[in-house]
């Protein structure tokens, strides 16, 4: 037991944590901010092109929401194999952080739009109409009314989608990338090392901890139904 | 009378059907055996002709993992099983007190050196990446033949649990890539070189020919790594089990083995 605690706190360990740590990280920052730039205009698209929307168009609104279904509908690890010629012709290799981050992408994208779709679609309708009687174009509607009034749910919206990417990072071991996940696997999952296994899922709590409490009190900070 | 009758029935009865579940479950003719898909579940499927004309019925069971398949036997839910070798078993024996023993050893398949972008195990670019599987007894294997194509020295005595940490010197600062052994075969054009299972070469349509390096036959790894099929401790001499490895070690089973696959697998026995 000892040895075993001592193995899971060695110096190599330790630095292979601080690199999962910082890895992890990378793969949620960067794939949170890549899919919300995706994921916010579809999202729109899908709000405004609704039925009760701003600006109905039934067509546009059943192919998008379609394709988001496909994506959404397919399960990760097929996605992740589906994906890699994609994966190589976008980054150049299939194997490593940055070509986990492709399928990653492209799974979470399809969730943030419908996310953001869900909070825009709260917005209260008279706000819009008293906008609307005002003379305003469907882009300001957008810009200086959904989007604002939607922020207090878009911000808990952002803090579910990004502990669910988290939550898909330990699979990053698939194509021999990195992070706490994929610590925890290697070692834990494979090579039955508990201790370790442990220590880099409370790592990854910890992270998660942090991400939703920030982004908890973002949106506490803004929302106006408190005050 | 009829009182009479009645109980002499009903013991009749009773003592007929404890006889019958007694004959049933201390000779069962059915064997059910959990297996991986390739080659394992193939062979077994060359099998249960041999077994049906013995009276046996074979059920052949698949699994997509390496733990299950165990944890099912060590439960009693399937008879045997067919995916590991006894390093693997013991291993698990040890970590998760199971009760599991080797009955025979049926195949082994050669772990190849196959090329990816590059296609020499002696010109390869500094800092090349070379892709192995990730979990432990194929990553210490994979790691064992690299370093017996002198691409890079392991320590001595790492064995069957060696891992990256384990490279003593790498002066070509080769990439070892750490990933699951069944995306490898796709990713052949994102390393310079990958080293891969039997399973997953099979079923990539590789041929092992195309291998730059194989295990050899006479190796250690070959007979360490041969492919058993394992049961519950206590259950090695079941009729149905050695009726199971009789007909697995049949030279028409060893003649498909041969015939369908081309060097990937090799029959042990």
């Amino acid at each position: 037991m000892n040895h075993e605690l001592s193995a899971a706190f060695s110096a190599a360990m330790l630095g292979e944590y601080g690199n999962g740590f910082a890895t992890t990280l990378y793969l949620v920052v960067v794939c949170s901010l890549v899919s919300y730039l995706i994921g916010v205009p579809l999202g729109v698209i899908l709000c405004v092109s609704d039925q009760n929307g701003i600006h109905p168009n039934a067509p546009l609104n059943r192919i998008l929401g379609t394709v988001v279904n496909i994506f959404r509908s397919i399960p990760f690890a097929i996605l992740l194999v589906v994906a890699l010629p994609f994966t190589k012709l976008l980054i150049g290799t299939k194997v490593g952080n940055n070509a986990f981050l492709v399928p990653l992408t492209l799974s979470a994208a399809p969730f943030i739009a419908r996310m953001v779709e869900s909070s825009l679609k709260e917005v209260d309708r008279g706000v819009i109409e008293a906008t609307q009687s005002m003379g305003s174009s469907n882009w300001q509607i957008i810009t200086k009314v959904l989007i604002p009034e939607a922020k207090p749910s878009l911000l808990v919206g952002a803090a579910i989608s990004v502990t669910t990417i988290l939550g898909y990072t330990p699979l990053a071991t698939l194509v021999g990338g990195g992070g706490l996940g994929a610590i925890a696997v290697q070692y834990g999952l494979y090579r039955f090392q508990n201790d370790i296994m442990y220590t880099s899922s409370i790592l990854l709590v910890i992270l998660v901890q942090i991400l939703q409490e920030a982004g908890m009190k973002l949106a506490g900070s803004v929302d106006k139904r408190a005050k | 009378m009829k009182k009479l009758i009645s109980i002499l029935l009903a013991a009749s009865l009773l003592t007929a059907g404890l006889i019958g579940c007694g004959e049933s479950s201390s000779e069962s003719k059915t064997i059910t055996v959990g297996a991986s898909a390739t080659p394992h579940a193939e062979i077994l499927k060359v099998a249960q002709p041999i077994l049906a004309k013995e009276g046996y019925t074979l059920n052949i069971k698949t699994y997509d993992d390496y733990v299950l398949p165990n944890t099912a036997t060590e439960d009693g839910d399937i008879d045997a099983n067919y995916f590991q070798h006894k390093p693997y078993l013991d291993s698990f024996n040890q970590k998760n007190n199971t009760h599991l023993v080797s009955v025979a050893a049926i195949h082994y398949e050669p772990y190849g050196i196959y090329a990816g972008t590059s296609s020499s195990l002696t010109a390869l670019p500094d800092g090349s990446k070379i892709a192995v599987p990730n979990d432990p007894t194929n990553e210490a294997r994979a790691l064992q033949l690299l370093a017996a194509q002198k691409l890079f020295a392991i320590r001595d005595g790492a064995g069957l649990s060696a891992t990256k940490n384990d490279i003593t010197s790498n002066p070509h600062n080769y990439d070892i890539v750490e990933m699951e052994a069944a995306v490898i075969p796709k990713s052949l054009d994102s390393v310079a070189l990958a080293v891969i299972n039997g399973n997953y070469a099979i079923g990539a349509g590789l041929k092992v020919s195309q291998a730059l390096a194989v295990e050899d036959k006479n190796s250690d790894a070959a007979k360490t790594y041969a492919n058993i099929i394992a049961v519950k401790k206590g259950n090695e001499n079941k009729p149905a089990v050695q009726a199971l490895v009789k007909a697995l070690q049949s030279q028409e089973v060893k003649d498909y083995i041969t015939k369908q696959y081309g060097g990937a697998v090799v029959p042990v026995s």
